[in-house]
């Protein structure tokens, strides 16, 4: 004899016939994971344009205005021959102004009150990613002098800079996470308290019939397991919803071409998501049944 | 069957019951009477493990009840059937449902159930009433419901606190003639009472509480 049928029949039962507590406990937990898969998103897609800047070990080198057209190549020519330069490519000052007209609506007007020699021609420098970047970037000092550049950019500090700033993030937004779960976990543990409550007499005749208190918690943990399963899910669409309409207007607004492009959560972190739910909804539902149990007669 | 020795129970320091010494037989009868605050119900809640006795020792079917873990409660009222003068029953679930409780916790196939629960609404008499919900049934109805609800899984103890209580005189004639004829199938059957008029009807062994002591009744 077996009393899983009887509890699975419970706890159906349960979630339709309080339907709405039921349907602010799953809504509690979406709303939790909906921010935590907000964060999550951001985070992967900053990590992805990092990973990419950082591929890219990059050198922008802009040419003082007197140094003569001829020499200009050949500078190029003799960089391009380094073991450690994969590419080196020479900008000049129409190619600067049509990449930047091409990406910021407005700046013709701009160009034409300024007039010509505004933007420096440069060499973009893309350097071989072998780990020791402040080798290959010393290796490129005897043919970047000063005489013929005004500004050397190196990028690479910059990016060391982003770097402790994401870290920063990364720990506020774990922090936050955190605290979200700790919040979603304290409300549907409340939530799931009142169904029992509504539920005492009918638990307490059950106790008085011999049922052991495995059979009067199960159902509600399956419900949990519901709350978070569906929670969870729901979560995933609103998540990939939030995406679709904001990855486009991102896209758009960010036209500068800093990020790659903006992508949707990996399969397993959605995976996680999912579990991160029926983990909220479980353990809410033993908090609440544990508080229940522990008070009833 | 059942064996108190010198039982005693207190709520802080307040004395309930007081050195109870008491045997009832297997297949017995015997009411638990007394005015209000007698204990009679304290009693009751002592057999089926609601409270736990302060001193002495409380013997059911040889086991210790009082020394009883908590967990193992569960295995001590299957084998008991529990009736309240406020019947107890779940106003949602139908009178099936609420007689079909005691064998779902034990995880009964719902085909048994649904054999076992007409059987034993034909034997307190409401046959073809499973499908109501309790709110559309009288209180002798209610009450006979509770009835089916403690006896469906065949227990050894039926107890009964003021089942009779909520009702009429017809009525509460009608629900102790169940439990007599319960208790001619051999269950043994306590029932506490302050109607004396039903028990010079229904004349059985008598228990009697006051105070928080056994006045008379009591056999070792």
């Amino acid at each position: 004899m077996s009393v899983a049928p009887h509890i699975f029949r419970r706890a159906m039962r349960s979630l339709w016939e309080n339907l709405y507590l039921n349907s602010v406990s799953t809504g509690v937990i979406a709303a939790a994971l909906v921010l935590m898969g907000m964060y999550l998103s951001v985070q992967h897609n900053i990590n992805t344009a990092v990973a990419s800047w950082s591929r890219d070990v990059h050198v922008s080198a802009y040419f003082r205005p007197e140094v003569p057209e001829a020499d200009r190549e050949a500078i190029r020519d003799r960089i391009a021959r380094d073991p450690n330069v994969v590419r080196v490519h020479y900008v000049d000052e129409e190619e600067a102004r049509t990449w930047l007209r091409d990406r910021v609506d407005g700046l013709d007007e701009v160009f034409d009150d300024l007039g010509p020699g505004v933007l420096p021609a440069s060499l973009e420098i893309t350097l071989v990613d072998d780990g020791d970047l402040d080798a290959q970037v010393a290796g490129l000092d005897p043919w970047l002098r000063p005489e013929e550049f005004a500004e050397v950019d190196y990028g690479r500090e910059w990016l060391e800079r982003f770097d402790t700033f994401l870290s920063v993030v990364k720990g506020l937004g774990a922090t936050m996470g955190l605290l979200i779960l700790v919040a979603a976990l304290f409300l549907v543990a409340n939530t799931v308290y009142l169904v029992i409550y509504n539920r005492r007499e009918e638990l307490e005749i059950q106790k008085l019939v011999g049922a052991t208190t495995g059979y009067i918690v199960a159902p509600f943990i399956v419900e949990g397991l519901a709350h978070g399963i569906l929670g969870g899910l729901i979560s995933i669409v609103a998540l990939w919803g939030i995406h679709t309409v904001l990855a486009a207007r991102l896209e758009l607004a960010l036209q500068i071409g800093l990020m790659p492009e903006f992508v949707f959560l990996p399969f397993s972190w959605v995976m996680a998501l999912l579990l991160c739910g029926m983990v909220l909804g479980v353990g809410a539902a033993s908090v609440a049944v544990t508080r229940f149990i522990a008070t009833a007669p | 069957m059942i064996r108190l020795y010198r039982v005693s129970k207190s709520y802080k320091d307040v004395p309930a019951l007081q050195d109870i010494t008491f045997h009832v037989a297997k297949g017995e009868f015997c009411y638990i009477t007394g005015p209000s605050g007698a204990g009679k119900t304290t009693m009751l809640k002592l057999l089926y493990g609601a409270e736990r006795p302060s001193t002495g020792k409380l013997l059911i079917n040889g086991t210790d009840v009082g020394k009883l873990p908590k967990r193992d409660l569960p295995r001590l009222r299957r084998n008991m059937g529990i009736v309240f003068q406020d019947f107890k029953l779940i106003e949602s679930r139908t009178v099936a449902e609420n007689v079909g409780l005691a064998l779902e916790v034990l995880g009964t196939p719902r085909d048994r159930i649904r054999r076992q629960v007409e059987a034993v609404l034909n034997i307190v008499g409401l046959r073809g009433r499973g499908a109501d919900r309790p709110d559309r049934l009288s209180g002798g109805e209610q009450q006979r419901v509770a009835v089916a609800r403690a006896i469906v899984n065949d227990p050894s103890v039926l107890l009964a606190d003021e089942p009779t209580g909520n009702l009429d005189g017809a009525m509460a004639i009608e629900v102790m003639e169940i439990l007599q004829a319960i208790n001619l199938r051999g269950t043994t059957v306590l029932v506490a009472t302050h109607d004396t008029g039903l028990m010079q009807r229904f004349p059985y062994r008598v228990l009697r509480f006051r105070a928080g002591r056994l006045e008379s009744g009591g056999r070792t």
